[in-house]
């Protein structure tokens, strides 16, 4: 039977990475990771998990040394927040590259200046087309079942890439609430073992790994690295049922859709503001208004089928984006969305919203002022104008 | 250019990279072997391992790398090596 | 078995043809270490001149007939020590080894180093210090000599150059409490083999290795000269052949009447232009480092 637990997003996550029993484990603390690291310390030193942890002196050094574990062929587990993903950056890239099935929880933050420690996802969505896989999380449930998911994704033969399972930072990290913890045993069943058959550092079978290449190898190798990601949206989608199987829990996959069937109208939303949203849907459904929302799971590679699929033919649809997209005025998941229907040929009115930014609240307020905007005001919007949903003026009079 | 379709990741599993350098020469070292006391320097001290000891205990430089640098020549005390150009024709 | 038979009977791991320069005395040491260290052994070439000359390969290929990768520039020791944790993990022994340059070492990757040091991670680092990014064109590194012409520190009209000291790096190594700290020279290659011998059979904790490696195209020296080059920079104690084990300092190669740091100097075109009291001050230098390692030698 599984276990029932409360706890808060930082230790669903180290329960997760636990119950995949990572080789070795190398991670740096930063707020408001930091708990991860200390409680995976505490599961080895207690016994709890067969794993060697570096302690390193930096996110680089984490970066780096699961990169050399998952080279030599380890399975690994590293986390991380904000500034420390961006020291990471260099190796980060790097072990998307060399096709390296690392598992790295990000537990979001804002991204200096100003100085901050709040959540928001500014840090993992800047680095989303450095050639990982990356799902964004709703709940705590949703972390410790995603990193089980994360493993048997980024290590199956068709993909092998690496792997971001990404979190508000505080909103989900440090809330506590009810999570059902699987057996090991039923993780041991759904996760069979990493043997790496394509890349490997060992005397027994020399090769070298990153030799001088020359540009019409590189093509290949980003030509079936793009391939890869694409078979990863397809096995997320297929395991979702495998997983409701095994576990009694699913997600829809790549993304989540909440009451879109008849709706004309739909909002966008992604990670833990998704909640709040979805009861501000039920009282707008109570209140006559015919309105659904699709959550975005994976933004890496991004379903912009399945989105365009679902945003199609209806009256109008509007993303909140707890990020911003400099240099296009709106925030990165928006453009993402604009990407997608532009791709299927579609148009259907809009409105970008960004809110949460520096982990600001987003109320219930301001996502019925939202769902209002999007019913009322979507068809005769100024075009990609963007709602600041935290400002009083909503951002209008700066934005003209 | 043909792809080999295995290959998903740079690894270089397919044997040595090698340069041609005994190519790059433009003085090779000759060996007076009577002058040579089988001390060992030229073996030690050649950067490209291009000495060898043979089952008399002599040594024998091989070309097939030697880029001509003159180590062997400048270190062997007994002036037993000597650095000669190389001709056009070779 | 005595140093020649070693070196004439152990297989060159490397590939027969590397393009490094015509008397590069980083490559012999390179050949002379990865022949010690033996086929059992996964080896990391950074960004530098090793890796430029073809070591880690090209294409499909390789340079090694061990397994070699190309880390980063600033992150070669943490690289190591995931595949060595790896190993340990699996209770399996491998020589997990790095053979980087100063830049890689001294400047850009010395955070990992230091942290990999701290930790006790079981790696062997190999330092092969040229004084400079010589690979990239001889830019300035921590690691260059007061004084030298680099492309970054130039030399116009008889004034420029390099403004400081170079840092004293197997001397900050040795202060991480390793298990073996040892300086060498490609002039000294038998102390150089006993050195890796010795640096093998630790078990605790990671090894550091610092060569003093006289650049002949960077800092304009003839290929003749290479080892010669090298023997000098011992003999006029300018690059002190040394080792710590455990804390314990002793002097490999005591030159007891070493020869003026002049000679050592006068070998290279990017010192051409070092005045008679630049010289002095480097002199200066040597006498009073030589004489500080002296003194820990006695402790």
């Amino acid at each position: 039977m599984a276990e029932v637990k409360v706890i808060n997003g930082n230790m669903a996550a180290a329960i997760g990475a636990r119950l995949c029993r990572p080789d070795i484990i190398a991670a740096y603390p930063i707020t408001p990771q930091t708990p991860i690291v200390e409680y995976l310390a505490d599961f080895v030193t207690g016994g709890l998990l067969d794993s060697s942890v570096s302690e390193v002196e930096s996110e680089l050094s984490a970066m780096s040394v699961v990169t050399g574990a998952s080279l030599a062929g380890s399975r690994v587990f590293t986390a991380t927040a904000s500034q420390g993903l961006s020291l990471m950056y260099e190796p980060y890239f790097r072990a998307s590259t060399l096709r390296l099935p690392v598992v790295m929880a990000v537990a979001n933050r804002e991204m200096i200046s100003p100085q901050t420690l709040w959540g928001g996802p500014q840090d993992s969505l800047t680095v989303r087309d450095a050639g990982w896989l990356q799902i964004y999380v709703e709940d705590n449930q949703e972390i410790l079942d995603t990193l089980i998911m994360a493993y048997r994704i980024a290590e199956d033969k068709n993909v092998l890439l690496p792997i971001n399972v990404c979190f508000d930072g505080f909103y989900l990290s440090h809330m506590s609430e009810r999570v059902e913890i699987p057996e090991q045993a039923q993780v041991d069943d759904f996760l069979p073992k990493y043997v790496p058959e394509h890349i490997i550092l060992d005397p027994s079978r020399p090769m070298a790994v990153d030799p001088l290449t020359n540009g019409y190898l590189l093509t290949e190798y980003r030509l079936k690295h793009m391939l890869a990601q694409q078979n990863a949206l397809k096995l997320l989608e297929s395991l979702d049922g495998e997983f409701k199987e095994r576990f009694g829990r699913n997600y829809g996959g790549a993304v989540e859709e909440y009451l879109c069937e008849d709706a004309d109208y739909i909002l966008v939303t992604m990670g833990s503001m998704t909640g709040v949203s979805k009861d501000c849907v039920d009282a707008a459904r109570e209140a006559g208004k015919k309105i659904g929302l699709l959550k975005i799971r994976m933004v890496r590679p991004f379903p912009s089928d399945r989105v365009a699929a679902v945003l199609k033919g209806r009256k109008a649809y509007g993303v909140i984006d707890r990020n911003v997209s400099f240099g296009w005025n709106t925030g990165i998941i928006y453009e993402e969305i604009c990407a997608s229907m532009n791709r299927a040929g579609q148009f259907v009115p809009n409105i970008p919203f960004i809110a949460g930014l520096g982990g600001e609240d987003i109320t219930a307020a301001h996502i019925d002022y939202a769902i209002d905007e999007i019913i009322n005001h979507a068809a005769d919007a100024v075009k990609n104008a963007t709602v600041w949903l935290n400002r009083e003026d909503k951002g209008k009079e700066d934005t003209k | 250019m043909k792809f080999i379709s295995d290959y998903i990741v740079p690894i270089g599993p397919e044997g040595l990279h090698i340069v041609q350098t005994g190519k790059w020469r433009t003085r090779k070292p000759v060996m007076d072997k009577e002058a040579c006391v089988r001390c060992g320097m030229c073996l030690m001290y050649c950067p490209v391992n291009s000495v060898k000891k043979l089952a008399d205990g002599s040594f024998e430089i091989c070309y097939d790398y030697c880029k001509g640098c003159g180590i062997c020549a400048h270190e062997c005390k007994k002036g037993a090596i000597k650095m000669v150009p190389v001709k056009e024709e070779e | 078995m005595n140093v020649i038979d070693k070196l004439a009977i152990y297989e060159d791991q490397i590939s027969p043809g590397i393009s490094a320069c015509v008397g590069c005395n980083v490559e012999l040491t390179l050949r002379t270490c990865m022949k010690v260290l033996g086929p059992d052994t996964i080896f990391a070439i950074p960004p530098g001149c090793m890796g430029g000359v073809g070591v880690v390969g090209w294409d499909k290929k390789s340079g090694a007939k061990t397994p070699v990768f190309f880390p980063l520039l600033d992150n070669v020791a943490s690289m190591l020590a995931g595949i060595k944790l790896h190993y340990e993990h699996i209770g399996r022994h491998v020589n997990v080894v790095a053979f980087a340059g100063d830049g890689a070492s001294v400047d850009a990757g010395m955070q990992c180093l230091s942290g990999a040091a701290e930790r006790g991670d079981k790696l062997i680092y190999i330092c092969y210090d040229n004084e400079g990014y010589m690979n990239t064109g001889y830019q300035r590194s921590g690691s260059t000599t007061k004084g030298a012409w680099t492309s970054t520190t130039p030399v116009i009209n008889g004034k420029g150059g390099k403004k400081q000291n170079k840092k004293d790096f197997p001397m900050i190594m040795a202060m991480h409490d390793l298990p073996y700290m040892a300086t060498m020279s490609p002039a000294y290659i038998p102390d150089m083999v006993r050195k890796l011998e010795k640096a093998m059979a630790v078990e605790s904790g990671l090894v550091y290795l610092h060569v003093y490696n006289p650049c002949l195209t960077g800092w304009g020296c003839t290929s003749d000269e290479s080892i010669e080059a090298c023997r000098l920079s011992v003999e006029t104690n300018f690059a002190p052949l040394y080792e710590v084990e455990n804390g314990s300092f002793q002097m490999s190669v005591d030159v007891k009447n070493p020869k003026p740091v002049r000679e050592f100097i006068r070998k290279f075109k990017k010192f051409r232009h070092l005045t008679d009291e630049d010289i002095d001050a480097l002199q200066e230098l040597t006498d009073r480092k030589i004489d500080r390692l002296r003194k820990l030698c006695t402790l």
